[in-house]
Order: C-alpha cells, then structure tokens, then sequence
C-alpha cells in the first residue's frame, strides 16, 4: 500500500431495484485527509451508493476496495470492521442518557465500568478535535449541532477513518454549520477521509476538495473542487441536460385562469406571483429546497398562505378549501406516494376512495363495489400492475403505485394538477407513459409540474419558472433558448 | 453455531394468525399454572376448575354472559378510538359516569313508567359518558395533552364523583349508612329475558356491535375513520375532516362505556354503589386487543374474558388464591397476546453463522 492508495475505492458497482437503474457502474475512490463531495438530487442513486457502503446492501455488480485490497460487505458489522462510520440525517443516539454514555454504547468493553474515567477519555478525545462538548450532559437537552458532534465523537472513538455525512447540515442553524465545516477540515486535517452527501450548491463550493456528481445513479463528474469554476456548472451537472425521451407535444390555446399567486410571502417564500392557466404545463425547476415544498403545500392546501393571496378557479383560498368539491377541481399528485398519497395498508379500492370517495357515496352509504369496479377498469386504463384492486397498496411497486396516484387523480377530471417529480425512481417505460399521462391531461387542465429534472421540465413544459432560495427567479417561454441557457445560473441566484 | 434470526414477513398472515393468538393464550394459561404451583396449590386441578368454573353448569355460563355485557360495550368504545390510533384507556371513568348519568334520571324521575323511563337513563349514559370521552379528544387537540394520561387520570376523578354521590348526595337514608343509593324503581330496571338470568342488555351488545361493524363496513364516515387511523398524514392530503373524526371517536367511545354503566347500574345492582367498578374498564382493553377491534370478534373476547373473571372467582372459593390472580392471569394474557403481535409481523429462521 503506497501514501497515495485510496483508503476505500468503489470499483464499477451498480444495484438494481426491479426495472430501476439506482447506480450504474459507479467508480470512486475515497482518500485520507480529503473531504469529497457527493452532490446529487434526490433519487439521484446517493443513499443507494452509501447503503453500500455501510454493507446495509449489496451491490448486483463491481467491487468495493480497502487500502487497495478486494472486500466483500456482507453486512453493516463488515463496513464497521473495515474503518467505515455513518452520521445519518436521523441521529442514532438514546435520548435519555449522557453523551458519555452514547459514545460507549454497544463499545466492547470491560464487565465494571467506570464513569468518570469514561467520561474523561470522552473529553480528551473531545479536545483533540476540538469539538467542544459537556460529556456529562444528557443528550436530550442537546442541540440539533450538539447531538451531531456525539455522532462524530462516536465514531471518532470507534477509530473509524472514514466518516460519511448524510446531508449533515439539514438541522443545523448557520453558524453550527460553520462549526460542523471547521470541525470537518480539523479531521481531514488529522488524517480521516470524509464524505460529505448534500444538495446544497454552496457548502459543496465552500468545503471539498473533491466534488463527485451523481445524476440518475451515474457518476456524471467526479473532479477536484479548484476545477470548477462555478456554481451554475455544478447545478448543471446535477439537473442533467441530455434528452433519452422524446414526446409529441404540440401547442395549445391557454385559457381559463386555474391558478393565481400574488406576492404570496412566509418564512419560507418571498413574494411569489404565478398564474397558470388551462392548458398548459408551466414547470417549476430549482435545486430541491428552495422553496418548493411550501409553495406546493400552500396550493394544495396543506399550509395556510401567509401574505398575498392564492386563488384557486377564481375562489380565495380559504373559500376554495372550506368548499372543495371533489371532482372537476383540484389533484396533487405528491412526492411522497407512499407516505401522503396512499395508506399503505389499505386496498387499491380504499386508496381510490382516499380522495373519491364523495364520488361514490349515496346518503351515508360507501358504493364500495362500484368503486372496486371503477378500480379495475382503471388500473386495466392505466397499465397497473397487477390489476387486483383488493391488493394492498404496499404491494405494488413505485411504478405502479405512482400510475395508481395518477389514475386515482386524473379520475376526479381536476381542472388544476400539481405533480411533484413525478417520475421519481420510475424506469424509462414508466416515466414515459407518465408523461403521456400528463400532456393529455393539459387537454383539460393547467399543470403545474415540480421537478428536480431539467430535461423532465423541458419535454413537458409549455412555460418554465425558475426558483431559488424562496423567491421565483424568472419565468419564460420553453422557446425562448437564450433564458434556457441560462437555467442553471438562474438556480445558483444570479439574475435572469 | 446455529443462531436465530427475525425477518419481515412479506405477505400478512391468514389463518396462522389464529395458532398464534391460542398460542399465546396457551402460554399465559401455563405461565399461571406454575404461578399456582409456587404458591403450592394443584396446577392443572387449579386450571380444571377454572374451567369448570366458568363453562361447568349452564349458571355459570349465564353469569359469563352477564358480565360480559360490560366489558363487550366498553370494548366497542375502546376499539372506536383505537381504530383513530387515539389511545383511549379511560372506559372505566366513562362508564362510572354513565352510572352516574342512569342513575341521575332514575332518582330524578321515580314515578314514570319504564318506557319514558329506560330510554331517558339511556340518552343520560350517552350523553355524561360521551362528554367524560369528548374532554380528553378536546384537550388533545387544543392543547396537545396526551391523552393516555390524560383518559387515566379522569378515571381517578369519575371515581372520587361516583363516591362523592352515593357517599353525599344519592345516599339512601335507609341504608344503615353504607355508601349506596336507594334501588331504582321498577321501571329503572332493565328486565331479563323470558325465564333466564339473562337480561335485555345483552341485545343492545349484539345490536350496537352490528350497527358498529355495519358502520365500518359500509359508511362513508366509517371509511373516513378508518383512513385516518391508517395514515394521519395521507387523510390530510385527501382532506378527511381529521379534528372532527377525533372528537366523534372519543364521544363515541365514552358513550358506549356510559350504557355499559347504565346497564350494569340498571339491570345487575339496580342502584348505584361503589362495588360497580370492578376495572371492566380495563379488561376492555385487553379484549380489544384480543379481537384486534373487530367488533364482532370482541363478542367473543368479552365472553372469554368475563368468563375468566368467573372461573377465578371459582378458583378464589375452592382453592383460597387471592382476588388479585384474575388480574395477573389478564395482565398475562394481554402481554402473550402482544408479543404474539411480534410473530404476525416477522418470522423466525435459523441461520448457521459465520
């Protein structure tokens, strides 16, 4: 092993879920003393690629080298044993005991413990990375940035040399950001390779050495941080550009008004105006995090708006919302298909009657065979597979889970539709019939589409808005090539 | 070294879940025979006669049927707020003030007769016990109290009031100073069915437990109730009117407790008096747990259940064991059921390790 052999390297690993790619012949190699950057949208293969490496799966393809020797991961024991430590987004600490006690945790060790000498070796070690933390405190009276420094501290004190960040800053406040990157530099410094997840443009910029972008589970740049030049070239790299499909869409008259934002404001959003109309697909794109899950959520009725006003079909807000008819109106089909959209343990007939269920109703009477009917012609409409409507909605896969959503919502004949990636983790034939889906739907209805992919937005879209850090940039017509070029340095801030 | 491991069962189970559950009672009922032994009694004659006890003479069997009236309509409640994931454990508070309620409008209105009478100590339960249940739901919603803690201190409250009545105000002058009211005219009385022990209460079980399975079935409101307590966060994207649902579950579900009150109070005592609250509340629990709140299945489970009551009771005569071996033996059952719960969801499988 020579100074300069990685301390892990991947080598051409790929992992297939079904007919989903997450990560296609992925090659990286991770070094001592250098913080590397994974920097990918989500469903871009990240958390795949680091379930790998944590041994939680195995790889269909490739190999995983450490200190330059062939190693298999046949579970997380393995990673541990091989140097390799997580800090996840969702720490893994037990809130009612000590920060000492946290660290030693499941550490082997003798049968008569000692906690003061615990707790001293606690604050050497504390000390030497300059992590400043009270070994005695309980860790439920900690900070969000606190309970992270345990994180670290743990797996400082396992002699773990390799430390993965999993969007780290996430639930931090600025300044214990800036903490975390000091601390972050200190460890490099000190020999540790570190890896840091996130899809924030600017903490990549500010603390790699190395910067490895991930789109659509493949490695589409993996370089030294002083070879980019801008933070546009990475957003770039990340939303992708490059077409694989192809859709007929031909121009139509917009018409009636379905959607109207004026100066709509919070803590979040800053002086939003929209329109959309009937008609048209108007794609809303910006790195994820910048507002868009609030603004959805505010015109889908989950979040009350704070300034300015959103009408919905020419009604207020809050009238719209009192009132809401459950067909001819309003249809969101989320992100989050298993979460929000569906109850996992119900029927497909009972996920259909999650939000048409006013439709069947007579009196006080659910028509629940009616609906069961309705549900098998749909999903015989719509491609679902297996067509078994008393199937429970966890059984079917994200393909057909998410065509479900569609049907479900494209039944209600909505005049206004929300989709947010709606082709997330779906193949190529999947998201291709999705597509379809929706510019038929145009024929009837306004669309807002959300999504993290460029080319996904340039397919479908009829007008194309740009959001970042809560504000919406500019909006544009999808022929309009100059503002097109400009997508990406419109996502990184600068101004249209 | 061979070694044991758990996994996730992919598919539900079908009729397997049902070994498991007379598994776990198996075990619990084994689990008290050792208990008997240690306490140097006869273990397996301790569990003969409490079968004998509770299933022996066609007495005994009317008795299980009797109290398990109680425990069936408590358990209807208790399942109604389960269903929303709303962790009612206040059955017992709820049904001492539908005691209350009857037994309010059965003093209040001595001299009427049975049919303006009955439904009026009915509507009084509904009502007294529905609100004991309506203030935990409000105080969740306004306030964010949990309202397991919440549902288990009112019981202590409806108690101390119950006391408090037939102590103070509802006392009978000629009780010779026992704490208890008057017995209700006839007409406050729930009658028995023809020529048995049984009394009419026992139809208002079957029937409230049919409307409610019907209600879940088939109603719009009752599919609503079941999405909400699927997903809290999907029946807010389909709009389900979640505050609402809370509160007509917890009314529901301290209305049912309170006619199990009325009934007890009517037709088993006839009066009111502490001795009433003997925990059904709590055994209520259990047998919705038991049945998985399916309101036919708790039927059974009740009849089990009040059937164990009367089989230890048994136990207690011959064999001396203290009152407090019901209880154990309950709490036993709930805790093998529970852990049996671990076995519907994940199989085991040896594995050789490494």
């Amino acid at each position: 092993m020579t100074a300069d052999t990685p301390l892990i390297s991947l080598e051409g690993i790929s992992k297939a879920f079904g007919a989903v790619r997450a990560n296609q012949d992925i090659s990286l190699a991770f070094r001592a003393g250098r913080i590397k950057s994974l920097l990918g949208e989500n469903g871009a293969g990240k958390s795949t690629l680091m379930s790998i490496l944590a041994g939680r799966l195995q790889p269909d393809q490739g190999h995983i080298l450490v200190d330059g020797q062939h190693q298999v991961f046949r579970s997380t024991q393995d990673a541990i044993g091989a140097g390799i430590g997580m800090v996840y987004q969702h720490f893994m600490l037990v809130e009612a005991m000590t920060v000492t006690e946290n660290i030693f945790l499941g550490y082997p060790g003798p049968l008569v413990i000692d906690p003061s000498r615990m707790e001293n070796q606690v604050a050497e070690l504390a000390a030497q990375v300059s992590l400043n933390i009270d070994p005695r405190a309980r860790v439920a009276d900690l900070s969000m940035g606190e309970k992270q420094r345990v994180e670290i501290l743990k797996l400082l004190f396992r002699q773990n040399r390799i430390l993965i960040f999993d969007e780290p800053t996430a639930v931090l406040t600025p300044q214990e950001s800036e903490q975390l990157f000091e601390a972050l530099r200190q460890l490099a410094a000190q020999g540790k390779a570190i890896v840091f997840i996130s899809h924030k443009l600017d903490e990549v910029m500010a603390l790699s050495d190395e910067i490895a972008v991930l789109h659509k589970g493949a490695v589409v740049a993996d370089m030294d941080a002083d070879q980019i030049h801008s933070k546009a070239e990475l957003a770039q790299l990340m939303v992708g550009r490059e077409v694989i499909l192809q859709v007929e869409r031909d121009h139509l008259e917009a018409r009636q008004r379905v959607l109207n934002i004026a100066g709509l404001g919070d803590d979040a959003l800053k002086d939003i105006d929209l329109e959309l109309r009937q008609g048209e697909i108007l794609g809303l794109v910006g790195v994820a995090g910048n507002g868009q899950k609030p603004l959805v959520e505010t015109i889908c009725g989950l979040k009350r708006p704070g300034r300015g006003t959103v009408r919905l079909m020419g009604q207020d807000w809050g009238s719209f919302f009192q009132r809401r008819r459950w067909d001819g109106n309003l249809a969101y089909i989320p992100e989050d298909r298993q979460g929000l959209a569906t109850c996992r343990n119900l029927s497909l007939t009972d996920n259909l009657l999650l939000t048409t269920r006013r439709g069947f109703t007579v009196g006080p009477w659910l028509r629940h065979r009616q609906a069961e009917a309705k549900m098998e012609e749909l999903a015989a409409q719509f491609n679902i597979n297996p067509p078994n409507p008393s199937l429970a909605a966890r059984q079917l896969s994200g393909g057909n889970l998410q065509k479900m959503v569609i049907a479900r919502e494209f039944f209600r004949r909505p005049r206004l539709i929300v989709a947010e990636q709606p082709t997330q983790g779906l193949d190529i034939a999947a998201t291709e019939e999705v597509w379809r889906l929706l510019l038929k739907a145009r024929d009837r209805a306004g669309i807002l589409l959300v999504t993290g992919d460029l080319a996904e937005a340039l397919a479908l879209s009829d007008r194309l808005a740009v959001m970042f850090d809560g504000r919406i940039v500019d909006t544009f017509a999808a022929e309009d090539s100059e503002k097109i070029g400009r997508i990406g340095l419109m996502m990184a801030g600068s101004s249209p | 070294m061979l070694s044991i491991h758990a996994y996730k069962r992919q598919e539900p189970l079908q009729w397997s879940s049902g070994l498991i559950l007379l598994g776990a009672v198996a075990l619990s009922l084994g689990a008290s025979a050792l208990l008997l032994k240690l306490h140097g009694k006869p273990a397996l004659g301790g569990i003969s006669i409490l079968f004998s006890g509770a299933f022996g003479s066609l007495w005994a069997i009317e008795d299980c049927l009797i109290k398990a009236i109680p425990i069936f309509l408590c358990s209807l409640g208790v399942a109604i707020a389960f269903r929303l994931q709303i962790w009612n454990i206040g059955a017992e508070g709820q049904f001492a003030l539908g005691a209350i309620g009857a037994t309010w409008a059965a003093l209040s209105f001595p001299e009427m007769a049975w049919y303006g009478l009955l439904p009026l100590m009915a509507v009084a339960a509904f009502l007294l016990g529905g609100l004991w249940g309506l203030i935990p739901a409000l105080l969740k919603l306004h306030m964010r109290a949990n309202e397991i803690i919440v549902t288990l201190m009112m019981n202590y409250i409806a108690i101390l009031l119950l006391d408090y009545l037939v102590y103070g105000r509802w006392k009978d002058p000629l009780s010779f100073g026992f704490p208890m009211t008057p017995e209700f005219s006839p007409a406050a009385i729930v009658g028995k069915i023809g020529t048995t022990n049984l009394n009419w209460g026992l139809v208002v079980c079957l029937v409230t437990a049919l409307m409610i399975w019907v209600f879940f079935r088939y109603t719009r409101l009752g599919f609503e109730f079941q999405a909400a307590g699927e997903n809290v966060r999907a029946s807010r994207y389909a709009g389900l009117p979640y505050r609402r649902l809370v509160c007509l579950a917890m009314l529901l579900s301290g209305a049912f407790a309170g006619w199990a009150g009325f009934l007890e109070a009517s037709a088993t005592i006839n009066r009111l008096q502490p001795s009433i609250m003997v925990g059904y509340g709590y055994t209520a629990i259990v047998v919705a747990w038991l049945a998985r709140l399916n309101p036919l299945t708790i039927g059974l489970a009740s009849f089990l259940l009040a059937a164990l009551r009367v089989g230890v009771e048994n136990l207690q005569l011959d064999l001396q064991v203290p009152a407090a071996f019901g209880g154990i033996m309950e709490g036993m059952i709930l805790l093998t059921v529970l852990a049996g719960g671990f076995f519907m969801e994940y199989g085991l499988r040896l594995r050789r390790s490494p």
